[in-house]
């Protein structure tokens, strides 16, 4: 099931050379790229139906073709290797593996967009993956691949790592800006957008490391080759991470669209120690959880999640055996983003907070099925009241454990009960 | 009004001026979308999330107000089932942590969560876990004193130390609800405004060292007024209140919008001045130092100006424009010679460009507008045969004249002042007035907008009114109607003005004489 | 998040050293403000002192020109600055989701008994600190544990033994 697109050089060994990554075609695309117009470039990503690989699923051309044409602006681009999203780990390979890769597709990008100064944001928590990239980019300033004149053409591209340090919330794309301009990452009302007013008052484009990556071979081998991967809405593959409880957990390069139980057992060795399985978060945390049930007619694409109300977020999957206890879990989560909440918005700020010491309350056997009902009450009110989506990440979720394992969440609200009896 | 633009609210059409937000725009037909966060000088910050409205057949349908600007046929839902659940869903979410101990809370009577709890919630707390628990009491420098655990975040002192002050003095640390706005240690607020953040401050958490719990707000009578503080004249609401058996007495001032003036910030120092306006006031005429009947000491006052033959007026940069018109008509029929000296009321350097002015008095243009001379040479040079020295409540002559007070002791003088002073002791008659927060009058600012003021403060025994010391002096020019002619005389912008409907934001002088000149 | 207001001073006067001055100015070229530097700046100085000292975020802000707030907020608002001292070992576990279900507790539960501290406390001998964190970004390889910056995969207790038995 697996293919090698992204990763075709995840297994050469020191394929994050640069001496090594070109004898194995890095940066063989640029000489067809320069002789490629912009707006040839973006016709052929937007044809690809290459859909940002950040969480979001935008089609990226099209995001692109959004820039305000003729201002008197410089154009930015963020590349987004925030990789926050509990469950998600999958750009960290193309970082320490193939880190050439990356900078050829920003040097793609940059081409299609005009964009001369591009910011790499990546998490604080990823250090070695930081000083390899970093490693990376030095290599391609000195072989000429970055600088003043991209490989030998009158065309500057300056790449600079920003480091975060610990905040979630920063994947958002304009907490992502807000962050590189040294400011606390809070998201940006929209409008205006990014490509309209972005960093630093500049349209800029943010697009996830994955998403950049894909390009060279979008490039090189036409969108059409790309489109051959992948469902006719969902074209080509994705860096699945698969985790939790199954035998073989790890990243894997698959085709969108592959049936998801499927893979779950083919891919990733089925669910370990031969227990059952009680449930798969599709696409990180923030995704609605599916039941077995509804996982068997689930694939791995954008319809397919959206027809099972939820989605392909991050392509993180992590599978739930039988011993999970969902109450613990639903914890676990609302802990993450109430951890996480930038704190602007009122609802997300103190709501969450609510949603964690109910939890808690009812964890400790004082709560009541009134305030399950809250729970699932308080999803309704937060959700969507907010600039951005770090609530709804959180309510989502927690609305599909409260609907589909709410007998559990009863019984912890019986504990109380049966101790208020005796 | 400017250009407009007509649009929907629940269904009814109303027209507004184009170019604002739903907030502002609908607020001037009388359409309240309640908010924290927002606030006209700081811009839309869009944090509460209380002011989300509906727009039918919007993308997206829920939108902040804040950020909204008014567009032609636009459909706003604001009392729709939904938005009303919003609203109530959103404050209860303010509340949860937020102390509820309305009863000891000084906002408690102009506080915007309560005022909404009203409209928007009232309901019992659904909250059954503890809340957060944050600092209080903390000093934040400059008078202000912060209680993390009634903010609501909204980040308007925030906004303002970083976009008005530009001192940046205040932040929001942490995330979540852990946020909590603080100063960097050892780097409080340091600015000459500071003390707007109290006023900003939508609920109790920002609160004045010197204002809290001196009075509840609901005790408070609001008058409209002008603040003296400076040649500025920024406008200004008086909180006073009479307590039973006690004077009427003024407890604070508080910034009053007006955009040809003050916008929506007056500095700390003119806040402050309303002690002067408590404190140290003459409190009954005086003949040689020893208390005097009233009727006694103005009698004596008349005879002594009748009986002087190179008499001296020296008048206050303060006073009204009515006032300094009926100084200079007693001036001309006693023969005086009229100074408008007064140096000690400028504080070279002290002014920043913005309010605070150099000159700390409020109707210096007056004088010159009225040609009365303000030059040191013209005042030591009446004195030099001066036989009486009538001083209309000028409050600071010895500092910049100092070299003058030795002539000035050995003169008879007649000081009609609102506060005690030097001159005062020494006066062979001293009159207690009124000041300025228990007269009306007009003023020019020293960017030439000529305002109006009215009587704020009624005391239980009040000062003799200036004008009506001067009509028992013998001026002639003491009349409402007389006033109002000489004022139209010495001011031609104001010729053909129907003064009862002056402009509440006053006149620019120099606009309107452009204006003439043009047409 | 816990409260990080609360910060330490040492009472002495700090500066970046010279390898840090000449990364900072190279850097600071690299943005079109100088605010831009704000998280720069604190990770050179949590590179150079382990932590961030209270003073630090007074110079950083005047270094830029901006309000010693905005640095404070920055500081505070993003966990990964130590705002007071850590061990020279300090291990971070990941807590979160798959973490959780592949028996962080476990390693929590071991470390705390063999170092004897709590997470976000640092042994008395300035040996270890111990921190829970979330999501570390290597939730196929879980539970997993960072020290200083490394990373230790599909971590148990006796892989934790090993680690720690060759920390200094």
């Amino acid at each position: 099931m697996e293919v090698k697109v992204l990763s075709a050089k995840f297994d050469i060994a020191d394929a994050h050379l640069l001496e090594v990554a070109k004898q194995h075609g890095a940066y063989a695309t640029l000489e067809k790229l320069f002789a490629m117009p912009p707006a040839d470039v973006i016709d052929e990503v937007k044809n690809s139906g290459l859909r940002g690989r950040g969480g979001a699923g935008f089609p990226a051309g099209l995001k692109w073709s959004f820039l305000p044409k003729g201002l008197d602006k410089p154009v930015y681009l963020a590349v987004n290797s925030d990789e926050s999203e509990p469950a998600t780990f999958k750009d960290r390979y193309i970082l320490t593996r193939d880190p050439h890769l990356l900078i050829e597709g920003i040097i793609i990008c940059c081409w299609a967009i005009g964009c001369h100064d591009c910011y790499i944001y990546i998490r604080g928590e990823y250090t070695t993956q930081r000083k390899a990239l970093q490693k990376a980019i030095d290599e391609a300033y000195d072989a000429g691949y970055l600088g003043e004149k991209v490989a030998g053409q009158d065309f500057r591209l300056d790449v600079t790592v920003h480091r975060g340090a610990g905040a979630y919330v920063c994947g958002e794309e304009t907490a992502l800006l807000e962050s590189v301009e040294g400011r606390k990452g809070q998201p940006r009302s929209k409008p205006p957008f990014p490509a309209v007013a972005g960093l630093y008052g500049c349209p800029t484009i943010i697009n996830n490391v994955q998403t950049i990556a894909s390009l060279p071979f979008i490039i090189a081998n036409g969108a059409d080759a790309y489109k051959a991967y992948g469902t006719e809405k969902s074209p080509g593959t994705h860096l699945f991470g698969i985790s939790g409880h199954v035998e073989r957990p790890g990243m894997y390069e698959l085709p969108l669209g592959l049936p998801l139980l499927e893979v779950i057992d083919k891919v990733a060795g089925g669910v370990w120690k031969a227990r059952k399985l009680k449930a798969v978060i599709p696409g990180g945390s923030s995704t609605p959880v599916l039941t077995p049930e509804e996982a068997a007619t689930t694939t791995l694409d954008y319809e397919s999640m959206a027809a099972h109300k939820t989605m392909f977020g991050s392509g993180g999957i992590v599978v739930l055996d039988e011993t999970v206890d969902m109450v613990r879990l639903v914890k676990n989560l609302i802990d993450f983003y109430h951890h996480e909440s930038c704190g602007q918005c009122t609802p997300c700020r103190e709501g969450l907070g609510w949603m964690l010491k109910i939890v808690k309350q009812l964890l400790n056997g004082e709560g009541t099925t009134a305030d399950i009902d809250l729970l699932r009450e308080l999803c309704d009110n937060i959700e969507m009241k907010t600039v951005c989506v770090l609530s709804a990440a959180c309510t989502m979720p927690v609305r599909s454990y409260l609907d589909k394992f709410r007998p559990e969440f009863e019984a912890y609200a019986a504990d109380r009960a049966k101790t208020e009896a005796a | 009004m400017a250009e407009t633009v007509k649009l929907f609210v629940n269904g009814q059409e109303v027209e507004v001026e184009s170019g604002k937000n739903l907030i502002d725009a609908l607020k001037v037909v009388g359409i309240e979308i309640p908010h924290f966060c927002y606030h006209p000088a700081l811009g839309a910050d869009g944090n509460c999330r209380m002011c989300l409205v509906g727009i039918e057949d919007g993308r997206p349908p829920l939108v902040p107000a804040c950020k909204t600007p008014v567009s032609e046929g636009l459909k706003v839902q604001l009392d729709a089932e939904k938005i009303r659940k919003i609203q109530h869903d959103v404050m209860e979410l303010e509340l949860i942590n937020h102390p509820i101990d309305c009863p000891v809370c000084d906002q408690a009577g102009e506080c915007a969560l309560q005022d909404y709890y009203m409209t928007y919630d009232h309901q019992a707390s659904r909250m059954r876990v503890p809340q957060v628990v944050k600092e209080k009491k903390l000093d934040f420098g400059c008078g202000v004193v912060h209680d993390q655990e009634r903010c609501v975040l909204c980040a308007r002192c925030v906004r303002f130390t970083r976009l008005i002050t530009k001192t940046g003095e205040l932040g929001i640390v942490n995330r979540s609800d852990e946020a909590r706005v603080t100063v960097f240690p050892g780097r409080q607020l340091d600015n000459r405004y500071a003390l707007n953040v109290v006023d900003l401050c939508p609920v109790g958490a920002m609160t004045s060292r010197d204002f809290r719990f001196k009075q509840r707000a609901w005790f408070l009578k609001r008058s409209p007024s002008i603040c003296h503080g400076c040649s500025m004249g920024c406008n200004i609401f008086i909180d006073h209140n009479r307590e039973k058996g006690g004077d009427d007495l003024i407890y604070r001032f508080r910034p009053r919008h007006n955009a040809l003036v003050n916008g929506y910030f007056i500095c700390d120092e003119g806040r402050l001045t309303y002690h002067q306006e408590n404190e140290g006031r003459l409190a009954t005429a005086m003949v040689d130092g020893k208390d005097s009947p009233l009727d006694q000491a103005i009698e004596m006052a008349r005879r002594k100006l009748e009986n002087a033959r190179k008499p001296v007026f020296l008048l206050s940069p303060n006073c009204s424009l009515e006032q300094m018109l009926a100084i200079r008509a007693l001036a001309e029929s006693r023969k005086a010679r009229l100074s408008g000296f007064s140096d000690a009321y400028i504080k070279n350097g002290d002014g920043d460009g913005w309010l605070i002015q150099d000159d700390k008095s409020a109707n210096r243009a007056g004088l010159e507008l009225l040609g009365i001379d303000t030059a040191r040479e013209g005042f030591a040079q009446a004195l030099e045969d001066a036989d009486l020295l009538v001083n209309f409540n000028s409050m600071r002559i010895v500092p910049a004249a100092a070299e003058l007070a030795g002539k000035i002791a050995g003169l008879t003088t007649i000081a009609i002042s609102s506060h005690n002073g030097p001159l005062t002791r020494q006066a062979a008659v001293a009159l207690p007035v009124s000041s300025y927060s228990e007269y009306g009058g007009m003023v020019i600012n020293t960017n030439h907008i000529l305002q109006r003021f009215a009587p704020a403060v009624i005391k239980n025994q009040p000062a003799p009114d200036m004008l009506d010391l001067l009509r028992q002096l013998g001026c002639t020019l003491t009349e409402r109607t007389d006033l109002g002619k000489a004022m139209q005389q010495a001011i031609p912008a104001l010729a053909g003005t129907d003064m009862s409907a002056f402009p509440a934001e006053g006149l620019n002088l120099k606009e309107k004489e452009t204006d003439h000149v043009t047409a | 998040m816990s409260n990080r207001a609360h910060l330490t001073f040492t009472g002495k006067p700090f500066q970046f050293d010279a390898e840090r001055d000449a990364e900072f100015e190279y850097l600071v070229k690299r943005y079109p403000t100088r605010e831009s530097m704000i998280l720069p700046a604190l990770w050179l100085t949590q590179e150079q002192e382990g932590w961030v000292p209270g003073e630090a975020i007074a110079y950083i802000a005047d270094r830029i020109g901006t309000f010693a707030s905005q640095v404070y907020e920055a500081a505070t608002f993003y966990t990964m600055y130590h705002l007071h001292p850590v061990g020279r070992n300090h291990i971070c576990i990941c807590r979160t989701l798959s973490c959780w279900l592949r028996g962080k507790q476990e390693i929590v539960d071991y470390l705390a008994g063999e170092i004897g501290i709590r997470p976000g406390e640092v042994s008395e001998d300035g040996r270890f600190s111990l921190e829970e964190v979330e999501c570390l970004g290597h939730c196929g390889t879980a539970p997993v544990v960072q020290v200083n910056g490394e990373f230790h995969e599909n971590m148990d207790v006796e892989k934790l033994k090993q680690l720690l038995a060759g920390l200094p």
